[in-house]
């Protein structure tokens, strides 16, 4: 009884930090459905803004009728799923090499992939800036996209999940007289399938969000992703676009990591804590 | 092990190679050469302009670029120069020994840690002599700015996680949902992020300025004041990256037996008792993970400030990698930013290193 009790009066003492810590982002979706002249004269017309009465739908039909964000998104669109595509591929193959066959330095080998984790973005981002500017291939998909498909991260994940495998089911095969590509493709790939979900959605969120690349990289508007352009709209607020418009940019820009968040919500948490203890 | 059984066309080594060729071709091109080639260039004079436009315009310097970026014109050494951040080094250094003695850690780790404290000590020590200067006067007072963002935030973002992970670790249908709420910030952009932030801080249409004028406050204006610059950053950055924190503790205290509870409920320690006398001690290890997580994390703080104060009001809130940017991107002066590039890597690789010992002794 007073068990029951005690559980109820926790769950409304942490309904208020939790409804607060909604707060921010509440906001942000009522002020993108309030019309902009009523914003450039007060943020707070009803119940300090947290309800959007006067209510329009005009920044989202303006946001799609002119300026940039389309484009933004559909790169934002290409790039993750490009970058998430061969993020699995070479993460899947690697990773099952690694794992399951047995080659001469195969130690060595992991060791000196596992190096590559304590390399942080921030270190290679100069150099990888020149790099790619040598090639001519700056603003473009695969200069977006390239760069991550050498993190390592991928390739541990799925390195781990495979040596987790029991050898029969591979074992059986073998006596069968099926190749190794063949037990790979066939037999690994299809039992691989919750972490390479983990994988493509820890991806797909990493590049979603990604900004310093994208900014070093992306200097044409045409090849901004969604979080870039998102930032080239606030260096210059309130002026020319209105309060309404961008805050509706920044819906459209979360929309898609929010619905895969809260339809993955699992696979979503599980990504980010091995992203979050991996690097 | 025999190769070529039946139909295989390609033996294990073969398959290996053609299955590891991808991934390693990525990896030299694009993370251990951008590496190699980073320090190179810190090497060099390399203006990013002259040498886009003359391949051979950069000049073989040698260390010059770390001497002009960390060193300076008479530097003294004193025991006590920076109270603050030398007592924080003793401190950690304290709370490792405390750690080898409570709970067994390997001694290397436990070393490793107090290096650092050491490094900070001494490194901390020195200063300019009477008429001598800096040859970079932004550079420590910029490193000392992420130090104390990242001194600020983690604790405010470990203590808050913890304390509602705790609370939030039942298999409810409510308790699912307030995690969600509290987890749904991170999975935002940055530039959302900061673009919801500067709105709620600006003094003339901010929600916090609007809530404080219904209680007869006057506004602050938050990203332009001195005070209140990194408060802003700090209470952006908690709201943006508490979710992960409270995910790894949940995943921590999934793993403490059911048991220890009921045990200690017969010796009456039951809610904030059970939580300081079981729960705390045997989280030690996910805290501590989770502390060297953050603190990697948050060192390479980048858009929160790039977008939010643009490191002002007067380098109040200019941070390490948007010094790197600015002095590669806008200065054109890529040796100096590969420099401090090599310098943010080398403290990163040695908190990279604790969080991998961490994880080793884990498993």
């Amino acid at each position: 009884m007073t068990r029951q009790s005690g559980y109820y009066t926790l769950i409304t003492m942490l309904s208020i930090p939790a409804f607060v810590w909604l707060i921010p982002t509440l906001w942000m979706v009522s002020l993108s459905f309030q019309p902009n002249d009523v914003l450039a004269r007060t943020t707070s017309s009803t119940a300090l803004g947290m309800v959007p009465i006067p209510f329009t739908f005009d920044n989202y039909l303006d946001l799609f009728a002119f300026g940039h964000t389309p484009i933004w998104f559909w790169n934002s669109i290409i790039v993750a799923l490009g970058m998430t595509l061969g993020v699995l591929a070479v993460s899947t193959t690697a990773g099952y090499a690694l794992a399951r066959l047995q080659f001469p330095f195969k130690a060595t080998l992991t060791f000196l992939c596992l190096i590559g984790l304590m390399i942080p973005e921030q270190a290679v981002f100069i150099p990888l800036y020149t790099m790619f500017a040598d090639f001519g291939w700056h603003n473009s998909y695969h200069a977006l996209i390239l760069p991550r498909l050498a993190v390592p991260i991928g390739v541990f994940l799925m390195m781990q999940f495979f040596k987790g495998i029991s050898k029969d089911i591979e074992e059986a095969a073998r006596i069968e007289g099926v190749g190794w590509l063949k037990i790979f493709w066939f037999v690994m790939l299809p039992l691989a399938r919750p972490a390479m979900i983990t994988l493509a959605i820890l991806t797909f969120l990493y590049s979603w969000n990604d900004y310093l690349w994208p900014l070093v990289s992306a200097q044409k508007r045409d090849f901004f992703t969604i979080t870039l352009g998102l930032a080239s709209l606030q260096s210059n607020f309130a002026q020319s676009e209105g309060l309404g418009r961008i805050m509706a940019s920044g819906v459209i820009a979360s929309l898609p990591v929010v619905i895969l968040f809260l339809v993955f919500q699992r696979y979503v948490v599980r990504a980010m804590s091995v992203g979050g203890s991996k690097g | 092990m025999s190769e070529y059984i039946g139909k295989a066309r390609l033996n294990q080594k073969q398959a290996a190679v053609v299955l590891l060729l991808p991934f390693l071709c990525a990896y030299f091109a694009f993370l251990i050469y951008p590496f190699l080639r980073g320090i190179w260039i810190s090497l060099h004079d390399w203006n990013l302009l002259a040498v886009a436009f003359n391949p051979d315009a950069k000049e073989f310097v040698g260390l010059k670029n770390y001497v002009r970026v960390m060193w300076g014109k008479d530097i003294t050494w004193t025991l006590y120069h920076s109270p603050i951040l030398q007592s924080i080094a003793i401190a950690g250094a304290i709370m490792a020994l405390w750690v080898k003695s409570t709970y067994r850690m390997r001694a290397t780790f436990v070393w490793l840690i107090i290096l650092i404290c050491a490094v900070l000590f001494i490194a901390s020590g020195f200063h300019p002599g009477e008429g001598g200067r800096w040859y970079d006067r932004r550079f420590w007072p910029i490193v000392v700015n992420t130090i104390t963002f990242v001194g600020v935030t983690v604790p405010c973002v470990t203590g808050v996680a913890l304390i509602l992970a705790a609370a939030l670790n039942r298999e409810t249908r409510s308790m699912a949902i307030l995690r969600t709420l509290f987890f749904l910030s991170n999975v935002l952009s940055v530039t959302v992020v900061t673009l919801i932030w500067q709105i709620m801080f600006s003094p003339r249409q901010g929600l916090i300025a609007n809530v404080m004028d219904v209680f007869g406050g006057s506004p602050i204006v938050w990203l332009t004041d001195m005070q209140f610059a990194m408060v802003a950053i700090v209470i952006t950055t908690v709201w943006w990256s508490l979710g992960i924190a409270m995910i790894l503790f949940l995943a921590g205290l999934q793993d403490i037996s059911n048991d220890l509870y009921e045990a200690g409920a017969l010796d009456n320690a039951t809610g904030i008792k059970a939580f300081w006398f079981i729960t705390l001690p045997n989280l030690k290890r996910t805290i501590t993970l989770v502390v060297v997580l953050q603190i990697i994390l948050h060192f390479q703080v980048f858009g929160q400030v790039h977008l939010m104060t643009n490191g002002g009001p007067n380098d109040g809130t200019q941070v390490l990698v948007r010094y790197i940017y600015q002095t590669g991107f806008r200065d054109s002066e890529l040796g100096r930013a590969a420099a401090m590039a090599v310098f943010l890597f080398v403290i990163m690789s040695a908190f990279s290193f604790v969080q991998f010992m961490i994880g080793r002794e884990q498993e």
